[in-house]
């Protein structure tokens, strides 16, 4: 009961509003195509509560406890992925566990943000040895995940972490300097980038240049966007989606659908709520009532915007095409679960913090 | 520590703030490029997602068929398959390729022959790959089609022409639309008339191209049809050929080379206009494969060249007719008097020999027609000169073009259009006129540089019997008769002629007696033997022409009309090589006559 009353309802709402709109949006984009999925979709949404649910009620010091053994065994596994892993779609990624498939940069994900939370949850980012170890924690998996090549994950895990080590205090003097490092690495990144992910960076620079190739799903998705206009071609009237124009209109180019059959109306009212989610992430980070759960809930944000903008960066023609789904909106079970989770353990942490007063501010027992 | 933890929490606060802002400008710079693409950039990106989904297919129109004077198809459609292909909508041209192949069971060359097309064509544009197929060949490429993006399989009509090599050089063939075709206009699966009626007619023929507007989906294929404006079928032609006409000169003519021309001797319309040997049309429509073209090329036979019009031979004694016109016009001596034929005339030490070597004895115009006696228009050519015979041949519609709707059509020649010998006529030189002179008699019995297509000798015989009405001949049936011009002679002068012309068949010692004494029209004409080469007479002299080597042997003319009384045809026959014009070209004109007459009851001719 007291757990009911202590729930965040902003986050909960927001939660309904994009079931709704993504069930609508996939039944647009699988309406001429494998309806079939619009029932997993549902079904998917369903076990991603149950796990939401169980993350409400998990007590936060459990994954205190539990975060370095998970980052260990991670790590182990994304060892073992290059030794025995399946190859799917040219990449390297997944392990098969029998009854599932598992994706080893996924645990890594979480793992790499608990163990940091857990890091700076006693420590500020403001010594050498504070900074260093957790950028070897970070550079450690994320190269083991680029060598797949995954190039989506990567980026999620240098972004969640580099938002992560700011909260915990990053001197913006060394921000600046890692900035400029990062900078002027680049073009070694991209000596050691695939010749696909090169081309999809050439791509971007000039779609024309091969309309027919890897231009090809960004001159389409652009189109689809463009030719929705304000108001949108109308519900299951989108021409780009119905005819078949869009590559994977159901997971990572499902925001082109929105776009076009819901007009410029769907995307402010998508890109709304995406906002009111993070906001209310960071909000619920900002009154959380240890630095742990502050830092946790802001490695989620980071990573929930870092979705969004890639997603949507890629579908309208800002980045290259790198695969990381739309939250909530995208087809896929796993990416779902994963959301879904993510804004479990947020929940918990606003129902742990319900009527405490915010760590270490004047008159916090631990102040 | 107190204070230490203070500063902690105020750092955090101030990172947050730095949060709280960073959220906005990450979504804000999507909100930016999504209100770009949509606001700013929309009519562009609307038109080019109509683009995408929208295809306008062209709906080419059913060509109009021809057929001849009593409607019997000579040019027709039938349904059949063809296989088109968009080179743009291909996933793997390679492997479509192969597919194709195997399952229409293609040669090498013809898979070349579809590699080079596919080359040609504007990848947007769908190219013919194969037709005139059955639906048993193109079942199981049809049950595949979902797996071969970009082909198609389209029913159509194709062109057939039923009686093949018996009319193609009137109604001429088809073939694709080539390169410069297309610049032009057309489609690259349309075919285009290239010669004969075909060609001359295209514009009345070939109908209007409708469309239709089709969604179609990211593969090309079609989802829906939007919008369709049909096309509109071509007319169809009567021709006034009378099919039965051309097959029983054909048959007549076997397998010799020559051309036979029945032409209507009031309106100039053409009944049969054959010339052989034929090839047949219906292989252009198939796609021609490249050997039998250059079989054809190169065939010494020239079965493309069509005979009646576009080659021109030396008249041969058919000519003296016009020698006789010329004579009675310009009131020559001997064109009311008469001459001894020795068998040969003595022109200075040359001596031009009569066919007849033993010779004709007292000959008259009348007698020197029906005989076809050299000697007398040897004479009679001497007393016109070179100019008079000239304007009496271009009077009758000689060395121009008939202006029949072929091309292209021979104006043959006409002595004093060759300007050598215009500068002959100015020259005083002795020798020159002595050699000019002997030029002059050789062109009064139609040998020497007088060359004529069987077509234009038509054309004169129905001049002769129509009053002198120079026609233009025409193809289609009921077609306004047109006289290009009339020949100023009299009344008189035209029995004279006529009348012999009838002795030539109906005088036991005419030339033609023997072979149409007996045909159910009284037929009036003229026979011809044309020298090929020169060859003086005492080299053959011995010889049997069976003997001689068939290219050097001369060939057989009849020129005339019938029926004699009150004519409806006029016909001129050629046999290449065919030796002696009567016992050659005779039996063809009967052929004729008695298809004619067979059909007379019928066929009621306009007069």
């Amino acid at each position: 009961m007291r757990t009911l009353k202590s729930l965040d309802w902003v986050l909960l709402a927001s939660l309904f509003c994009f079931a709704a709109l993504g069930m609508v949006t996939l039944y647009a984009a699988v309406y001429q195509g494998d309806a079939g999925l619009w029932h997993k979709q549902a079904i998917f949404w369903g076990v991603g509560l149950v796990v939401f649910v169980g993350l409400c009620l998990m007590p936060l010091r459990l994954l205190g406890l539990a975060c370095w053994p998970m980052y260990g065994a991670a790590l182990l596994l994304l060892l073992l992925v290059p030794l025995i892993g399946d190859v799917h779609m040219g990449a390297r990624r997944w392990l098969d566990m029998g009854v599932m498939n598992l994706q080893p940069s996924e645990i890594m994900k979480w793992a790499l943000m608990f163990v940091l939370a857990n890091w700076f949850a006693t420590r500020e980012a403001r010594g050498w040895v504070e900074i260093l170890v957790p950028l070897l924690l970070t550079v450690l998996p994320a190269a083991l995940i680029m060598m797949q090549p995954d190039l989506g994950t990567t980026l999620v895990l240098l972004f969640a972490a580099t938002a992560l080590i700011i909260a915990a205090g990053l001197p913006w003097r060394l921000l600046g300097l890692a900035v400029a490092a990062a900078l002027a690495s680049l073009p070694l990144l991209w000596h050691f980038m695939h010749d696909y992910q090169k081309q999809r960076v050439l791509t971007l620079l000039d779609p024309q240049s091969d309309p027919l190739g890897a231009g090809y799903h960004v001159i389409q998705s652009t189109i689809a966007i463009g030719s929705g206009g304000l108001l949108g071609k109308g519900f299951l009237h989108g021409t780009q989606a119905r005819l078949h124009f869009l590559p994977e209109q159901h997971t990572d180019f499902i925001f082109s659908v929105l776009a076009e059959e819901g007009g410029f109306i769907a995307v402010a009212l998508l890109l709304f709520l995406y906002g009111v989610l993070i906001m209310r992430i960071l909000w619920i980070a900002h009154q959380a009532h240890s630095r742990f759960a502050s830092l946790l809930c802001i490695g989620i944000a980071a990573m929930f915007t870092l979705y969004i903008t890639v997603n949507i960066g890629m579908v309208s023609g800002i980045f290259p095409v790198v695969g990381l789904p739309l939250p909530f909106i995208s087809y896929g079970g796993s990416a779902l679960v994963t959301m879904l989770a993510a804004t479990g353990l947020v929940m918990r942490v606003a129902i742990e913090s319900k009527g405490q007063i915010p760590w270490q501010r004047p008159g916090s027992p631990l102040a | 520590m107190h204070n230490s933890q203070l500063e902690k929490r105020r750092r955090f606060d101030v990172r947050m703030l730095v949060f709280y802002a960073a959220v906005p400008l990450f979504l804000g710079l999507l909100m930016m490029q999504v209100l770009k693409l949509q606001w700013f950039e929309h009519d562009r990106y609307a038109l080019q997602a109509e683009q995408n989904r929208l295809n306008i297919v062209p709906l080419l129109p059913v060509r109009g068929e021809i057929t001849d004077v009593q409607g019997r198809g000579l040019a027709i459609n039938r349904i059949a398959y063809s296989i088109q292909l968009i080179s743009e909508r291909v996933a793997k041209m390679d492997d479509t390729l192969v597919t194709l192949t195997t399952m229409l069971h293609w040669s090498d060359k013809k898979l070349a022959n579809v590699r080079k097309r596919i080359k040609h064509a504007r990848p947007d544009r769908p190219v013919l790959l194969d037709d005139k197929l059955s639906w048993g060949q193109v079942a199981p490429l049809a049950a595949r089609l979902h797996l071969l993006p970009g082909v198609d399989v389209e029913a159509g009509s194709y062109r057939e022409y039923p009686y093949g090599a018996l009319a193609s050089h009137v109604v001429g063939y088809l073939s694709l639309a080539r390169k410069n075709d297309i610049d032009a206009g057309y489609f690259p699966n349309e075919f285009i008339g290239r010669t004969g009626v075909e060609k001359a007619f295209e514009q009345v023929l070939q109908g209007k191209p409708g469309y239709q507007q089709e969604e179609v989906d990211a593969l090309g294929r079609r989802v829906a049809v939007l919008k369709r404006s049909p096309s509109t079928m071509g007319h169809t032609l009567r021709l006034s050929l009378d099919i039965d006409v051309q097959k029983a000169a054909s048959d007549a003519l076997g397998d010799r080379t020559g051309a036979v021309v029945v032409m209507n001797v009031h309106t100039g319309e053409i009944i049969a206009l054959l010339s052989k040997p034929g090839y047949d049309t219906n292989h252009f429509i198939t796609g021609l494969e490249l050997d039998q073209w250059q079989a054809w090329l190169n065939d010494p036979e020239k079965p493309l060249l069509n005979r009646t019009m576009q080659a021109a031979y030396p008249p041969g004694s058919t000519f003296k007719l016009v020698t006789a016109f010329a004579g009675l016009q310009h009131g020559a001596p001997l064109a009311t008097g008469s001459t001894f034929c020795p068998g040969f005339v003595q022109l200075g030490n040359r001596k031009l020999r009569c066919w007849k070597r033993t010779g004709h004895g007292k000959v008259s115009l009348h007698k020197a027609l029906v005989q076809s006696c050299d000697v007398y228009f040897y004479k009679l050519g001497d007393q016109l000169g070179m100019k008079a015979i000239s304007n009496a041949a271009e009077a009758w519609g000689l060395g121009e073009k008939t202006g029949i709707q072929l091309s292209p059509e021979s104006r043959g020649t006409v002595p004093s259009q060759s300007p050598y010998m215009m500068s002959a006529i100015k020259n005083n030189a002795s020798t020159r006129k002595k050699w000019f002179r002997g030029e002059t008699m050789i062109t009064a019995i139609g040998q020497g540089t007088l060359t004529v297509t069987p077509l234009q000798m038509a054309r004169l015989a129905a001049a002769i019997a129509n009053g002198g009405k120079v026609l233009r001949p025409q193809l289609l049936a009921d077609a306004p008769t047109q006289v290009m011009h009339q020949v100023v002679v009299s009344r008189a002068h035209l029995r004279t002629i006529r009348t012999a012309m009838r002795g030539v068949v109906a005088d036991p010692h005419g030339t033609a007696h023997r072979v149409l004494g007996r045909a159910p029209w009284a037929v009036a004409g003229k026979t011809g033997t044309a020298q090929v080469i020169e060859m003086s007479q005492g080299k053959k002299k011995g010889r049997s022409e069976d003997h001689l080597q068939k290219r050097l042997r001369d060939h057989a003319w009849f020129m005339g009309y019938a029926p004699y009384k009150n004519p409806k045809i006029a016909i001129a026959v050629l046999v290449e090589h065919g030796g002696h014009g009567g016992s050659a070209a005779g039996p063809v004109v009967a052929a004729v006559i008695r298809a004619m007459a067979a059909k007379d009851a019928s066929v009621g001719l306009k007069q």
